[in-house]
């Protein structure tokens, strides 16, 4: 790879690993990072099924546009890759 | 430097890019103008709902060829013919919608009455609260986000330029015809078009022609991905929605609530009070719809005058300048009305009469 700044990667701080679920399962990710990235870091890549085919998917766009990421938290339907990660956030998957 | 064309259009919408097409292909060498991207305006962001059952009774025979137009476009524009339905849930929508289904009908549309039960069985996720109920197979959709790529397209192929980004700011004559001031060099054409949607009315100004042009601001959402909940166009007897759900699994809501804004000040915004109602509508007609989430709502410029019947003729009192926009449906009509203008300014009788702009508008608005 071709780096057009110096790679300053091993100087990034990251907060605190707390813990969190994904349908139940107990899993740590570090606090106020985003949370499809935390599922992505945890091995965690299949978050709904298409609504046609039924297909499985996961993060595409990181952005909140695509909807594969949506998760269900407190009961309504998010985008993960709008949610950040907080102790004990309970996320359940539409899978 | 500056170049002469035989006819500069102002507005790259589709009542300008169809006129273009028709104007090139009878042998005049038009340039297309737009401020902004080709279909960046009214018909980039309509509801692309191709409906004769929402369409004026006179305007309808220009619907039904609009429709032929459409089905010649095909996939390029997202087109599907997939039938439609308009709803009635009261007595009081129930007689409003034999009124004007049975004139509409009259007027030479495919439009019959169905019963509940024909209703259900062909779209069982609708509510079991439908009163009356007319169906058109006609009916259907395109996807207006693929106008402008459509005719960037199209006016390639035939040869016509077209400049984006390219405000017209004034109009002064020569000798030869027009000069439009762009901020790039000046542009000249011996005929103008004008076909600037919900901004004519500066337009028509820049020649001291004062056009009566008001603007309506639509709104429209989408939701996410929803399994198949429905396959043809629903529609409400009072004309406030208008529903389908695309190949890909959004369903795509309009019918008409009011934002808030002016074609001047730009984009326009999306107010609750309209959206709200606008939503409950259409999650009455369609109970599932409480499960999906709405992912965007904007809203877009529609032009009309005091009559609410098309401007598509000569702008009063200047020879050799046109004017083309204000059509109810504009999308659904815009592709067949646009190549009749294009036939008048060639010097052809049109196959259907077009709208003179110096009419009398308060006389006759029915
Ligand atoms: C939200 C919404 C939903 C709708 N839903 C439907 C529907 O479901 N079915 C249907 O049949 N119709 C629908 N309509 C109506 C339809 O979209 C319009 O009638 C039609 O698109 C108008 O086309 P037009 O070319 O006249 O205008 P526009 O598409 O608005 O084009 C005008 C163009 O002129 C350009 N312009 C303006 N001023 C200048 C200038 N000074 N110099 C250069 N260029 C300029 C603008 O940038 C714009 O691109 C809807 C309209 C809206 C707004
Ligand atoms: S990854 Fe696309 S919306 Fe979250």
């Amino acid at each position: 790879m071709i780096r057009l700044v110096p790679d300053h990667s091993a100087r990034i701080q990251r907060s605190e690993k707390v813990p969190f679920t994904f349908d139940g399962v107990a899993l740590m990710g570090c606090a106020d990072e985003n949370l499809a990235a935390a599922l992505m870091q945890a091995g965690v890549l299949h978050l709904r099924n298409a609504p046609g085919d039924g297909a499985p998917r996961g993060a595409f766009c990181m952005m909140g546009l695509c909807q594969e990421c949506v998760v269900f938290v407190d009961g309504q339907s998010v985008e993960s890759c709008r949610l950040t990660v907080s102790p004990g956030l309970a996320v359940k998957s539409r899978r | 430097m500056s170049e002469n064309h035989d006819i500069a259009i102002i507005g790259g919408g589709i009542m300008g890019c169809a006129a273009a097409l028709r104007l090139a292909s009878g042998g005049m060498a038009p340039i297309v103008l737009d401020r902004g991207d080709l279909g960046q305006g009214a018909s980039g962001v309509n509801a692309g709902t191709l409906s004769l059952q929402i369409k004026r009774v006179r305007l309808m025979p220009y619907a039904l060829k609009g429709h032929e137009e459409w089905a010649r476009m095909g996939d390029a524009v997202g087109f599907r013919r997939t039938g439609g339905y308009t709803l009635a849930f009261t007595e009081r929508e129930a007689e409003l919608l034999t009124e004007r289904q049975t004139l509409k009908a009259e007027a030479g549309a495919p439009i019959e009455f169905v019963t509940n039960n024909q209703v259900l069985s062909a779209e069982p996720n609708l509510t079991r609260r439908v009163l009356a109920a007319s169906y058109c197979h006609e009916d259907g959709y395109a996807n207006s986000s693929l106008t402008g790529q459509y005719y960037r397209g199209r006016l390639r192929e035939a040869s016509v330029p077209y400049r984006e980004r390219c405000a017209v700011t004034s109009i002064t004559r020569d000798t030869q015809g027009f000069v439009l001031h762009t901020g790039g060099p000046p542009i000249k054409a011996r005929r103008i078009l004008l076909a600037a949607g919900a901004w004519l009315k500066p337009v028509a100004a820049m020649l001291g022609v004062d056009l009566p042009v008001n603007a309506r601001i639509n709104t429209v959402s989408v939701t996410e991905r929803m399994p198949p909940l429905f396959a043809t166009v629903i529609g409400h007897a009072t004309g406030l929605l208008t529903m389908k759900q695309k190949g890909n699994g959004t369903i795509l809501i309009g019918g008409g609530w009011q934002g808030r804004g002016t074609p001047q000040e730009g984009r326009g915004e999306v107010i609750a009070d309209s959206l709200i109602p606008n939503l409950s509508l259409a999650q009455f007609a369609l109970p599932k719809l409480g499960q999906a989430r709405v992912l965007r709502s904007w809203t877009g410029f529609e032009a009309n005058v005091p009559d609410f019947y098309p401007l598509a003729g000569e702008l009063p009192g200047v020879p050799d300048a046109f004017v083309l926009g204000c059509v109810r449906g504009g999308y659904t009509i815009g592709p067949y009305i646009g190549r009749l203008m294009g036939d008048f300014i060639l010097g052809h009788s049109p196959e259907m009469p077009l709208f003179n702009p110096g009419r009398d508008f308060e006389k006759d608005a029915t």
